[in-house]
């Protein structure tokens, strides 16, 4: 028998809000949390924006000192927004059996710490300037952090985040790129489900404004070098966006069984009712034109969580602002919505906090439960001009008040991973 | 509504004993070792010069998906074809929408010297200069090299090769993740996501800065004049484990597609449990309670009393700390020397895959039950109070065996546990 999963608890810590009712505001308020870089000096980069998370303080979040040494930012984030959805949920005054408590995030890449690092690399270099292994051995390695391994070890979020809430049920960390946190939250779902766990933390939770992150997706061709204001750059749908913006930072639900949520008396923020996945099998890092990937795990979400197209009522796209993305997403909801009736509205607030890879999917899946929680949902901004062949309803600029009941949450991976969650009022 | 089961159809491996899953699982039952002197990289100055390389490493086809793979790729993809041909699905290939992949992987080899001359253009006036870092770094970066590094890649590569288009899953769990893969696979097929998965592990971390990074941590053997004696779990006189590489792929498959196509069906998975320490991320709880309460449920997830267990594949790591935590948990359910199943750990042979370990041992359970032939464990020579139980010391043992448990524990504090029976209709 499969058990029902509801929503109890939302953290956030996003470019353009901390904590998950700020986070919320400032979506349904258009505002961006994309400025030019300030974590380090980015000038004469072509690249030179992002949605950084400003006036975060992680010794408000995490109680061990110590234990914030071996932290990265990713980390920090990760844990700061599941300690918001804990006592969001109030889970710190009354904790689950830890046996039947469990972590999931969706994580990315650790960045490195280049000043850490640095003096370790240039110690190690011969006389012609060339790194030297035998003197990396001698020298160059004695000048790392100690625990530098540890703090590179991406499955450190689930495993931090454990650790904090005391949480020794199913534990995991997913990273595959920009659905990750989907995944996450998928798995999450089946945890409780099939009744390994009451209590599950899920999320994401990534970073990557760092100079090698930046450096790469530049050149991959992905990111947008566009000088305009930096707030309108990231512009899903519209004629002239030209990538997406890098973003950071994280966002956890707490997911728990009906059952459970009920007997402690929780407020039920609203249902996870279905969850989908579906391989590409084509290019390393382009979605499939045609979008059979992404509608399949539309249709599967669907078909698992026993919903017809005609009863969904708004979409939380993928929609990175990057060309082929937000077409091949147009033409999947299209391919799946689009027979005889209508294709709800669909919004992205990658235009307002960039893409944060491996969190974009627990960003979305929280603005979900929030949209059916106060019947609005947030807007595309900077859809000036929609590009011909992006002719659906966006939301353009302005939040709309909507009675949404039922979600569907895209996330479609820079390798071809696509997750689909479906998220819905909370009836008993 | 009757219950999914999941069988294992297909097995694929490559390791520091060789490519094939037949001839690892010789390997084993010889007691070889794939310890040996690091060849690829000098490490002449580095305090750990030994680990299990896989050589020589493989060239695989690329079917033009992509120039350049990373090693963890090319394992995946060379243990994943194995598994996929062996379960017979090259000649009938499932319906791709309903054929996945789970994998567990970890991080990539970290090369820090092709960021070199970014780092010396940076630190040429003193304070770390980010523009110059910038610029250098975007003239001398390869990024799609960067790029194939990803702990996801190998997912998607196999996904690619095989023509798999339902889940495409991949962890991160350290240690745990291969048997992680196996475990969230077998449950993915149990509640309908998928019909056959190839599940498994993948991972190379023989480089310089995992070398430092995990002998700064203590954690690995410096017993480097006895590359063969070094991986001795349980043994009194083990002083760490040693870094292997490789992968193993099983193929998971829901039981009535396999009956269908008249696959040859090895073993069932029948039980599977997932926990976390909780402790500490520098060290596992010292009593293992995490450890046990992921033998409990997988216990409880397959419906078996701890007495069913014939044999238990160790996490058996040859660390000091792990190896007295494993066998403390198992006594706490199993009972002491006598009562508990015989335990042994493949690692000797092979030294710690990481994400790949559990795969590969999963593997070496369902030849096991197969052939009802226990693995040894190699290099067990000085019996350790803090470990007291049956290891199947140093040679093969016939033992009819029926149900197999797989433990992995993870850097980090995840645990998790499988639980694999002997097939029979």
């Amino acid at each position: 028998m499969r058990k029902r999963v509801v929503v109890t608890g939302l953290g956030a810590v996003a470019p353009n809000g901390l904590g998950a009712e700020a986070f919320w505001e400032a979506c349904l308020e258009g505002r961006s949390g994309i400025a030019p870089i300030e974590g380090f000096d980015a000038t004469g980069f072509p690249v030179r924006i992002a949605g950084e998370v400003r006036g975060f303080k992680p010794v408000d979040w995490v109680p061990s000192r110590k234990a914030l040494k071996i932290m990265g930012n990713n980390i920090r984030f990760g844990v700061a927004a599941s300690q918001m959805a804990a006592e969001h949920a109030g889970l710190k005054e009354e904790p689950p059996d830890p046996a039947r408590y469990g972590v999931v995030m969706g994580s990315g890449i650790v960045p490195t710490d280049l000043e850490e690092i640095g003096d370790a690399v240039l110690a190690s270099l011969d006389e012609q300037g060339r790194f030297s292994t035998r003197r990396f051995g001698e020298t160059g390695q004695k000048m790392l952090f100690p625990l530098w391994l540890l703090k590179h070890l991406p499955n450190m979020v689930a495993a931090h985040i454990s650790i904090i809430q005391n949480a020794q049920g199913p534990n995991n960390t997913i990273v595959t790129a920009c659905s990750a946190a989907t995944q996450a939250i998928g798995e999450a779902f089946r945890i409780v489900q099939r009744g390994d766990a009451d209590v599950v933390l899920t999320g994401g939770s990534d970073s990557r404004v760092d100079p090698l992150s930046l450096v790469a997706y530049s050149l991959l061709g992905a990111v947008s070098v566009s000088d305009r204001p930096p707030e309108t750059v990231s512009r899903p749908f519209d004629r002239d966006r030209d990538g997406f913006v890098l973003g950071e930072g994280a966002a956890c639900l707490v997911l728990e069984s009906e059952e459970h949520a009920r007997a402690r008396g929780a407020t039920i923020h609203a249902e996870v009712a279905g969850y989908g996945s579906a391989f590409d099998a084509y290019a390393v890092t382009q979605p499939e034109p045609e979008g059979w990937g992404a509608s399949r795990a539309i249709e599967a979400a669907l078909r698992d969580a026993e919903v017809s197209t005609e009863d969904v009522d708004y979409i939380s796209a993928h929609g990175t602002s990057t060309l082929l993305n937000d077409r091949m997403e147009t033409v999947a909801v299209k391919r799946v919505f689009d027979r005889g009736t209508r294709v709800p509205p669909l919004s992205s607030i990658k235009s307002m906090i960039g893409h944060l890879i491996g969190s974009a999917g627990a960003m979305e899946a929280l603005v979900s439960v929030l949209a059916i929680r106060d019947g609005r949902v947030p807007p595309t901004i900077n859809l000036e001009n929609p590009d011909a062949e992006c002719d659906l309803d966006y939301v353009p600029n302005e939040a709309r008040e909507l009675n949404v009941r039922t979600v569907v949450s895209n996330s479609f991976g820079f390798g071809g991973q696509n997750a689909v969650l479906v998220i819905r009022e909370y009836n008993p | 509504l009757t219950q999914r089961r999941v069988v294992v159809t297909g097995l694929g491996a490559i390791s520091p004993l060789g490519e094939g899953a037949e001839h690892n699982w010789q390997q084993m039952l010889r007691g070889a070792s794939g310890i040996r002197l690091i060849d690829r990289l000098d490490v002449s100055t580095m305090e750990v010069r030994i680990a299990g390389e896989v050589v020589p490493l493989p060239e695989v086809e690329e079917d033009g998906l992509f120039p350049r793979l990373g090693i963890h790729s090319r394992f995946a993809l060379v243990a994943g074809r194995e598994a996929w041909r062996d379960a017979g699905l090259l000649d009938e290939p499932p319906e791709p929408t309903r054929a996945g992949v789970y994998l567990g992987a970890g991080k990539g080899i970290v090369e820090v010297w092709r960021i070199a001359d970014a780092l010396k253009a940076a630190k040429a006036g003193g304070d770390f200069d980010y523009p110059a870092f910038l610029r250098r770094a975007a003239e001398t970066m390869d990024p799609s090299r960067r790029e194939q590094e990803r702990y996801y890649q190998a997912g998607t590569h196999l996904a690619r090769a095989v023509g798999a288009q339902g889940p495409c899953w991949v962890c991160i769990t350290a240690c745990a993740a291969g048997n992680h893969a196996i475990g969230e696979a077998a449950a993915a097929i149990r509640h309908g996501d998928a019909d056959v998965v190839l599940a498994g592990g993948t991972h190379s971390q023989i480089d310089l800065m995992s070398l430092a990074g995990y002998a700064t941590l203590g954690a690995l053997s410096t017993r480097n004049d006895e590359p063969h004696r070094a991986s001795r779990p349980f043994d009194r006189k083990r002083d760490g484990f040693i870094l292997g590489e490789g992968s193993a792929v099983l193929v998971l498959e829901e039981l009535e597609h396999a009956r269908q196509r008249g696959a040859h069906i090895r073993a069932e998975v029948v039980g599977y449990g997932n926990s976390a320490d909780a402790y500490r991320s520098t060290d596992p709880h010292p009593e293992g309670v995490g450890a046990e309460l992921a033998m409990r449920s997988a216990l409880r997830s397959a419906g078996l009393e701890p007495g069913a267990i014939d044999y238990i594949n160790a996490h058996g790591t040859s660390t000091s700390q792990n190896d007295a935590m494993e066998t403390a948990a198992i006594k706490r359910i199993f009972g002491p020397r006598g009562e508990a199943p015989p335990v042994s750990s493949t690692k000797s042979m092979v030294g710690h895959l990481i994400a790949a370990a559990g795969a590969l041992e999963a593997l070496a359970c369902v030849r096991a039950l197969e052939e009802g032939i226990l693995p040894p464990t190699v290099n067990y020579e000085n019996p350790d109070p803090a470990c007291d139980l049956d290891y199947v010391p140093n040679e093969p043992r016939e033992a009819r065996t029926v149900y197999a448990m797989n433990n992995s524990f993870g850097f980090g504090g995840q645990n998790i546990v499988t639980i694999l029976r002997r097939y029979a209709d």
